[in-house]
């Protein structure tokens, strides 16, 4: 497996796919401090509430890197023609597997480095970034291993590359379509349920909890059972379906 | 001696499409059999199973006496160049080699090593630090020949390993073929349309046709047996042509009849040697024979009568 891991990282790092997504997350996260710390300064923003939204739109975007690295994985292979090549080894499945979903989640590692600048900028003076970057490396691991296994999954079963980065982002969407919702629709019973289950309005959902409303971390890890959750079955299921659903047809005609 | 490969009644299905049906074959050490058929005839699915891509649903198999049961061991003992196999296009050659070295348990260096000498065994040594994406089709195909050498396999399986290259680009990959064969002892399953290159390449040839053995064996055994009864002409002076038909009707084997044109007598043949026989009644009745002719004596002529009668 570690052989496989160092190859997905050098293709994904070397090769410089990583470094361009990398640097897009660092230009919209200084695009996002800056809009967050001018609020601030005009009073529009509380300084906690800077630091929950840059931590917020990291988490997403860090992860959504993830889930779109990881949707490439087989599909692209398949389609690269590469993929029969590896299937050949003697390397078992399920490493192949788990080395291309780490190889994935190292973009969040990354995402999450570049954090940490623009966290310790925004959250100095009000002892918040030990906390914030804590909340952040559970919520985002945890959104990360569930987006980037939800991409996997989809790769090993969608026909084309195409079909999987497309299906892989209607989803996400879809996920973040509680976060729209207006706060009438978020009250209640029906509404509680909806943003608990969602694991990516859960995760947010407890940051917001942390990082704003200054809550111990103890307070509301309920909202942590649906990343938790998600993060574990859906790993194991890209795992599962890595080890025995990667496969190829027959030739052309088959 | 157990056979490189052997193959008992193996079917693959897709669904309800049969692609492969009771493929029963065996392949000995060190020798080149070339697998044969138009397009869709099962060879890729046929070389897909016996690689353990694909699992068969039914039948049996084993590759270097390795049971089909087994194929993480089977896949250590083969190294197969896939039909339309990519290469990463951002890797060196060296680098794409070291890799696949590595996969197969390998340490750095000796991977290392493993990616120089083979680069050079193909014929790729001066290129081995450029990318992949500046190479010719020959070459990444002579890439794919090299990593499918990396473990040093006693079976090596090619799928159509000349696909797009020019003459001389097949010439090539049909030379270090046969080098392969001949240094490393290697039974290689040659997959190709080249007709005539697996009668100059393969010491035997297996013919599939719509998913099943449509003939297999050394190339005249499998010539002959797709050829009978085979066609000939024989040309004799226009002035002995009723001598001559006259000889061949007393030829049991032999059925024969005027060409149409002066002096050329059709034969058809229904045993074969019986050419043999017809050429022997003219010269015997005292006809003087200008040529003889036999027709679908080649590989090809029976690839076309196997595959086209199906």
């Amino acid at each position: 497996m570690l052989v496989v891991l160092g190859q997905e990282l050098r293709d994904l790092w070397l090769g410089g796919r990583g470094l361009v997504l990398t640097f897009a997350f660092s230009l919209l996260l200084s695009v996002i401090a800056y809009l967050v710390a001018t609020n601030h300064a005009l009073n529009f923003l509380e300084h906690r509430e800077t630091v929950n939204l840059l931590l917020q739109v990291a988490i997403a975007v860090g992860s959504l890197l993830a889930l779109l690295t990881a949707a490439d994985t087989v599909s692209g292979e398949r389609e690269r023609g590469t993929l029969e090549s590896l299937l050949l080894t003697p390397v078992s499945r399920l490493a192949l597997a788990a080395g291309k979903l780490l190889g994935s989640l190292s973009l969040w590692a990354v995402a999450l480095v570049v954090t940490v600048p623009y966290l310790w900028f925004l959250g100095r003076g009000v002892g918040l970034v030990g906390d914030a970057l804590v909340t952040g490396v559970v919520v985002g691991t945890l959104l990360a291993v569930f987006l980037a296994s939800l991409g996997f999954l989809i790769s090993v079963f969608a026909r084309s590359n195409r079909v999987s980065l497309s299906l892989s982002l209607l989803l996400l969407l879809t996920l973040f379509v509680p976060t729209q919702l207006p706060s009438a629709a978020q009250q209640g019973w029906a509404g509680d349920l909806l943003l608990r289950l969602n694991p990516i309005t859960a995760g947010e959902h407890y940051v917001g909890k942390v990082v704003t409303s200054a809550h111990p971390w103890s307070e509301d890890l309920s909202w942590l059972v649906s990343p938790f959750v998600c993060a574990g079955v859906f790993a194991a299921l890209a795992l599962l379906a890595g080890a025995r659903f990667v496969r190829l047809g027959g030739g052309a005609a088959a | 001696m157990t056979a490189a490969v052997e193959a008992r009644g193996v079917e693959r299905r897709y669904g309800s499409l049969v692609a492969l049906a009771d493929l029963t074959f065996e392949a000995e050490a060190g020798e080149i059999l070339g697998v044969l058929g138009p397009n869709g005839a099962g060879k890729t699915s046929a070389i897909r199973v016996l690689t353990t891509i694909l699992a068969p649903t039914q039948g049996t198999f084993a590759v270097g006496g390795v049971p089909h049961t087994r194929p993480a061991e089977i896949r250590r003992r083969i190294g197969v160049l896939p039909e339309s196999a990519g290469y990463p296009e951002r890797q060196t050659g060296e680098e794409f080699l070291r890799y696949h070295a590595r996969l197969y348990g390998r340490g750095r260096a000796e991977a290392a090593a493993v990616a120089v000498s083979l680069l050079d065994e193909v014929g790729l040594a001066e290129r081995g630090r450029s990318l992949v994406s500046t190479y010719s089709r020959g070459m990444r195909q002579r890439l794919g020949i090299a990593r499918a050498l990396v473990n040093e396999p006693q079976v090596v399986f090619l799928d159509e390993p000349t696909l797009g290259l020019d003459p001389a680009g097949q010439r090539q990959i049909l030379r270090t073929v046969r080098r392969i064969a001949e240094e490393r002892g290697a039974t290689i399953l040659l997959s190709t349309h080249l007709l005539a290159e697996v009668e100059e390449t393969c010491s035997r040839v297996l013919i599939l046709n719509r998913g099943r053995v449509a003939a297999h064996g050394t190339v005249a055994e499998v010539a002959a047996k797709a050829a009978a009864p085979r066609t000939g002409r024989l040309a004799v002076p226009p002035g002995q042509a009723d001598a001559a038909l006259r000889a061949l009707a007393a030829v049991a084997v032999v059925e024969a009849s005027a060409d149409g044109r002066p002096g050329l007598i059709a034969v058809r043949l229904t045993s074969g040697d019986s050419m043999n026989d017809a050429v022997r009644a003219v010269l015997d009745a005292g006809v003087t024979l200008l040529s003889s002719e036999l027709e679908g004596a080649r590989l090809s002529d029976a690839f076309l009568a196997m595959t086209e009668a199906a």
